[in-house]
């Protein structure tokens, strides 16, 4: 008798689930009726090649996206938000019925490639570089993979831009800091932050490793940096400027001696993208005020 | 013979129950099919229909259906290699994990991770797309053959020592895959964080059929070991006296379990919890007769995984939960709730 209860009360667990998986698939065909006509249904799976996109005016074409692509805000309610790049699943691309899948070649992972390949779709995959240079490329590609050579004004943009940087006579020593409550990691040699820091007319404090490492208190003493700088979610989620110069090491730097925390945008200082110029005077400007 | 029917009203009903959610999970996911349902698809992919659009093929055929013929088939021989060892081992709790399987394919996995960059290019593309998976097989045969060797002396296996060096494989294993972890970059490291959390999102029939080859040769040798796996409850000379050749039965358990266990992980990650669920669900249900939990495991164990997977894939649209969370957080509270059920008869 047990085991029958058992078995009918799986059974009813079953039949309960099912119910409350096709509500959201019944949404979901309304709004794909109201997507626009055009002759391209984009997938953007990079916050910088997305930015690309929407500034080259396709903005409308894109279907969904990966989690990294919060500019242009409008996005949110146009295109379906797939989730964090490498946790994505071929089903959920599928549904947006794509003719066109961007992405960077780091991004994407093997299984879903694989996956991506066979279903067919076109799909073009870019090499991002964090350069001036290597974000000019990037435009260029991406532009030529959606059909619009109208790029090079996205570009002068960007040399506009960078021309409005200040010159500071002592490069300040800045440590960014990826903060996700209590994980935290520093940016190395070879990171989108690092490049934007000497962009912007300061240093990167720490340049004896590539990528990011988790921080450590000696670390942060022997870097000793002038400026902290954080995205504003990360800063947010440790607590604010309070909460950063309680960081271990952090009260024995310079930056902690004098409280100087800068905080941008997340998409903004990693995109890499047609808003590197402005990110990189935005850096500059909170840089010329700190090393007042 | 009466005991043998009711097996056969036990196999019947879960399978039934296996067809259900089978079905259940064809119609579920984020993909739209417009005015036909996934089953007339699918028809239309087993006749050849020339007017489907390659889309719904593609959706029914290639991403649902092989899904749930991995979810099937990883459930069964996961469970099934939980139930033979504790059957061996006479110990509740053993699993591919106590005995380091998984800790060795889990280690080279996160090696191929980290560190595969610097040779997977040199490799055929075929290769490169399942170089993780090939690594955690060979890191769990290793795992295996370490343990084995280990353990045995004059063609015996000592069980305590077995399970001692899986523990010291482990500890090996989880320490080398930490530091792998530690110098790991940012997307590496979210690559480990899924693949620790299992997923079936990789399906494919190629694979499928390399674990239905892999499944049909082990079952035909473990299935109809049920006898002896009651026998050897007895302890291992009784066992002997029963005329059960107890160190041949310990070879071909260890070596197809690790063969299974190797195959899974290396086609969806870890996906814990099932190994061990399932067996003990049965065991309290018909005590631990070896003839009836043998084969219903292999058939509940697919049952478990592909309703686990199913939700999975649709309870946070259009992106997924790691199977793996699932497996637990569905595990447990049955696991608990048959506990206090039987928690005076035990």
């Amino acid at each position: 008798m047990k085991k029958f209860i058992l078995a009918a009360s799986v059974l009813m667990a079953v039949y309960s689930c099912q119910k409350e998986v096709q509500k959201p698939t019944e949404n979901k065909t309304e709004v794909s009726s109201e997507t626009p006509k055009s002759n391209n249904k984009i997938v953007t799976l990079n916050g910088g090649i997305t930015e690309i996109v929407a500034a080259l005016g396709h903005e409308k074409e894109i279907v969904a996206t990966d989690v990294t692509s919060t500019y242009p805000e409008s996005l949110k309610t146009t295109a379906e938000n797939l989730g964090h790049v490498r946790s994505i699943t071929i089903e959920p691309i599928m549904a947006v019925s794509p003719t066109l899948i961007l992405g960077s070649d780091k991004d994407i992972n093997p299984e879903l490639m694989e996956k991506i390949k066979a279903s067919g779709i076109k799909t073009e995959t870019f090499k991002q570089e964090y350069t001036v240079e290597g974000t000019k490329k990037l435009i260029a590609d991406v532009a030529k993979a959606i059909g619009n050579t109208d790029y090079q004004k996205l570009n002068d943009k960007i040399d506009a831009d960078l021309k409005q940087i200040q010159p500071i006579a002592k490069k300040p020593k800045v440590l960014f800091i990826y903060a996700r409550g209590n994980m935290m990691m520093v940016a190395g040699k070879n990171t989108p932050m690092a490049a934007l820091i000497n962009l912007a007319g300061g240093e990167n404090a720490v340049n004896d490793f590539e990528d990011f490492k988790p921080l450590t208190p000696e670390a942060v003493v022997k870097a000793n940096p002038d400026v902290l700088f954080f995205f504003s979610s990360g800063l947010q989620s440790s607590g604010g400027n309070e909460g950063a110069l309680k960081m271990p090491g952090v009260s024995q730097t310079n930056a902690g001696k004098n409280k100087k925390i800068i905080a941008m945008d997340g998409g903004l200082v990693s995109g890499f993208g047609p808003r590197l110029g402005e990110a990189a005077v935005s850096l500059n400007k909170l840089l010329v005020e700190s090393t007042k | 013979m009466k005991a043998q029917s009711k097996l056969y009203f036990y196999i019947m009903l879960s399978t039934v129950l296996l067809l259900f959610l089978a079905v259940w999970s064809l119609n579920t996911g984020v993909y739209d099919f417009g005015d036909k349902s996934a089953f007339e698809v699918l028809w239309k992919v087993i006749r050849g229909d020339s007017d489907l659009s390659l889309s719904d093929k593609y959706i029914v055929w290639e991403v649902r259906a092989s899904r749930i013929v991995m979810a099937i088939i990883i459930g069964s021989m996961l469970s099934v290699s939980g139930t033979s060892l504790q059957g061996l081992f006479r110990n509740p709790l053993a699993t591919g994990d106590l005995i380091g399987l998984t800790a060795g394919a889990t280690l080279m996995a996160a090696i191929t991770i980290v560190l595969g960059g610097h040779f997977r290019e040199y490799l055929p593309e075929v290769v490169q797309f399942s170089l993780v998976g090939i690594a955690a097989f060979t890191g769990s045969l290793l795992a295996m053959l370490l343990v084995y060797k280990i353990s045995t002396s004059g063609g015996k296996t000592n069980v305590v020592m077995m399970l001692l060096t899986g523990v010291a494989i482990s500890a090996i294993g989880f320490s080398i895959t930490g530091f792998l972890i530690y110098i790991s970059k940012d997307e590496q490291l979210r690559d480990l964080t899924f693949w620790n959390m299992g997923s079936l999102a990789a399906a494919t029939w190629t694979k499928n059929i390399i674990l239905a080859v892999i499944l049909t040769v082990s079952y035909f040798i473990l299935l109809p070991k049920g006898k002896a796996l009651n026998a050897m409850m007895l302890g291992e000379r009784d066992a002997q006296h029963l005329g059960i050749n107890v160190e041949k039965l310990k070879k071909q358990i260890v070596i197809i379990v690790s063969l299974m266990v190797g195959s899974c992980v290396a086609f969806s990650g870890t996906i814990g919890f099932v190994g061990l669920i399932v067996p003990y669900i049965l065991r309290l249900l018909f005590k631990s007769n070896y003839n009836f939990i043998l084969p219903l495991s292999a058939i509940l164990g697919s049952v478990l995984l592909l309703t686990a997977d199913t939700v999975s894939r649709s309870v946070v649209e259009p992106s997924e939960l790691p199977i793996g969370i699932l497996t637990a957080m569905m595990g447990a509270p049955i696991f608990i709730a048959i506990l206090l059920k039987f928690k005076k008869s035990v």
